[in-house]
């Protein structure tokens, strides 16, 4: 039925004039705020940051609770599980650096802490991808500084 | 603000495409001319001047730059302008200008006030414009390393919409037909010539399952403008003034992750107050309106919106626009300009030309597209990543 074929990158290279620079992943720059949470990524620990003032998880953290404002927090051990509210795969029109992961697929998954993210789910045949889908956390090195938890199927 | 107590009375618009010949300066400056005319006032009237942001700064006489220095009102001759400024709220900018101009004119500073869009992205390399899209509205910390796009996005809510409800990929590719059906009856849209069938746009390229190409926007160059005043001005020089007659706002998140709602299927259920909201401040029910202009933006979004109307059960939107009812000629007329994706994806202008289209509806003015009679209508816009919806009810007259 649709048209499932993935252009080849050399094919992308040479139509778009893609220099290296071009290919190179785009990786989270960590702000004052959300720096403890890619060191914590970094040693293969999701984290999460939690007010101490009103017990409010915010995720994507900010400078203050989005709550209550207070500077009061503690980052606490998330477990790692969640499951998939929606998904999707996309196949083509992705930024550069992603065209030879295609197909690759991205969710939007719950923690069992109630935060939710966008992440990739990996290991995994698109096919098989269901809403609700019981996912837990995987860290991806992608380079020396930067780690990215992402989302496999839980196996039975 | 009160019922009725401000009016749109004219437009301008240029044609909706790839120009790269035609800069973002001379669209502004022609379609700022084409709405005095319409509107049948002076330049000297306009007492503020209002654009919208240009996306993707030029670095070579950036538009941006120069409207926020004041350019427009020079070029365009408006020797009474005390105000000039630019705004953006990505897509929902249509909603922010209009706010914004119904400040001033609150103030009293001035009666008549001018917006203008323009967008030019043929000026930028195909290379560009695929670095942009590719990467615009995600988050470049939390979503952007993924991978992710606002056609992933939307891919994703279509497919929780579809879990939820049931509604098949037929019935989302039906949105885009009844779309194009209105665009081919619109001479300034980019794709107004060959028709689109469910058949096609189920076979084009798949880009983020399940959204095809066909499903998915295409940027074009256009531009548009309106000339809004208060209602005792309108009154006295315009024979078919639109006034606005109800609005109501709410905003979300930047990300979708914080969005408040259990599951990803229901979002109409968050946007169903603020729609009833702007039908109480108008007086009317969603039953009184002739036409709903929603912008969508992707094909789900819009049965999103319908369902938050409150006149359709939610989740059965799609089997009503395969039904050809919101088509022309059908018994609900939706989207009359053909929507960003038949029309043409203009960044911050999708909604302003929907507003345009609106007026021009209401005044009677939309050629081949008029729906007959039409009186009342609700406009809807939104902008970001779903971030935010604005429902607006206009009327060509004061309901008793």
């Amino acid at each position: 039925m649709a048209k499932f074929e993935i252009i080849d990158i050399e094919v992308i290279k040479s139509m778009m004039n893609l220099t290296d620079e071009d290919l190179k992943k785009p990786l989270p720059v960590p702000t004052k705020w959300s720096k403890p949470f890619w060191d914590a990524a970094k040693e293969h620990r999701l984290i999460l940051r939690k007010c101490i003032n009103c017990g409010n998880i915010d995720h994507p953290p900010y400078l203050y609770c989005t709550v209550c404002h207070s500077d009061d927090h503690q980052w606490i051990e998330a477990q790692g599980k969640g499951t998939i509210l929606a998904y999707t795969v996309n196949y083509f029109g992705v930024p550069f650096p992603f065209w030879k992961d295609l197909p690759y697929a991205l969710g939007i998954i719950e923690l069992v802490e109630g935060v939710r993210m966008i992440s990739n789910i990996v290991d995994c045949d698109p096919e098989q991808l269901r809403n609700g889908m019981e996912v837990e956390v995987v860290f991806d090195d992608v380079t020396d500084e930067i780690t990215l938890p992402k989302w496999r199927p839980v196996s039975k | 603000m009160e019922r009725g107590e401000f009016a749109i009375i004219g437009t301008g618009e240029v044609p909706c495409g790839n120009y790269p010949e035609r800069s973002e300066f001379e669209i502004a400056y022609t379609v700022a001319r084409e709405a005095i005319r319409d509107a049948g006032i002076d330049v000297k009237e306009i007492g503020a001047v209002l654009c919208a942001q240009h996306i993707m700064s030029n670095p070579v006489n950036d538009y941006n730059t120069e409207m926020v220095f004041g350019r427009l009102p020079e070029a365009i001759g408006a020797r009474g302008c005390k105000i000039t400024c630019m705004t953006s709220s990505g897509g929902a900018s249509s909603f922010s200008l209009r706010k914004t101009a119904e400040g001033i004119l609150c103030s009293g500073e001035t009666d008549t006030v001018l917006v203008v869009h323009a967008q030019r992205f043929s000026v930028f390399s195909p290379n560009e414009q695929a670095k942009y899209f590719a990467v615009a509205g995600s988050d470049v910390e939390w979503e952007v390393p993924y991978g992710m796009t606002y056609n992933a996005l939307a891919a994703m809510i279509t497919q929780a919409y579809m879990a939820h409800t049931g509604t098949t990929i037929e019935q989302i590719a039906s949105v885009c037909v009844a779309n194009r059906r209105w665009a081919m009856l619109q001479p300034n849209a980019m794709f107004n010539k060959k028709e689109l069938t469910v058949e096609k746009v189920l076979n084009a390229r798949m880009v983020s399952y399940p959204l095809t190409s066909l499903m998915c926007n295409v940027l074009a160059d256009g531009g548009s403008a309106f000339i809004m005043t208060t209602a005792e001005k309108a009154r006295k020089i315009c024979d078919k003034p639109v006034y606005i007659l109800g609005e109501a706002s709410s905003y979300s998140h930047r990300t979708i992750t914080r969005a408040k709602i259990k599951d990803f299927g229901s979002l109409s259920e968050n946007l169903a107050p603020t729609a009833r909201l702007a039908f109480e401040r108008s007086g009317l029910g969603p039953e009184d309106m002739d036409i709903y202009q929603i912008y969508g933006s992707y094909p789900c979004i819009q049965l999103i919106v319908m369902d938050a109307l409150g006149l359709w059960e939610p989740g059965t939107t799609g089997a009503l626009v395969e039904s050809g009812e919101t088509s022309p000629g059908g018994k609900y007329p939706v989207t009359t300009n053909g929507e960003a994706l038949s029309f043409g994806h203009t960044g911050t202008g999708v909604g302003i030309a929907l507003l345009v289209e609106s007026v021009r509806q209401l005044q009677g003015k939309a050629g081949k597209a008029q729906v007959e009679g039409a009186r009342f209508l609700i406009e809807n816009t939104g902008g970001g990543a779903f971030m935010d919806c604005h429902f607006t009810v206009l009327g060509n007259e004061i309901p008793g």
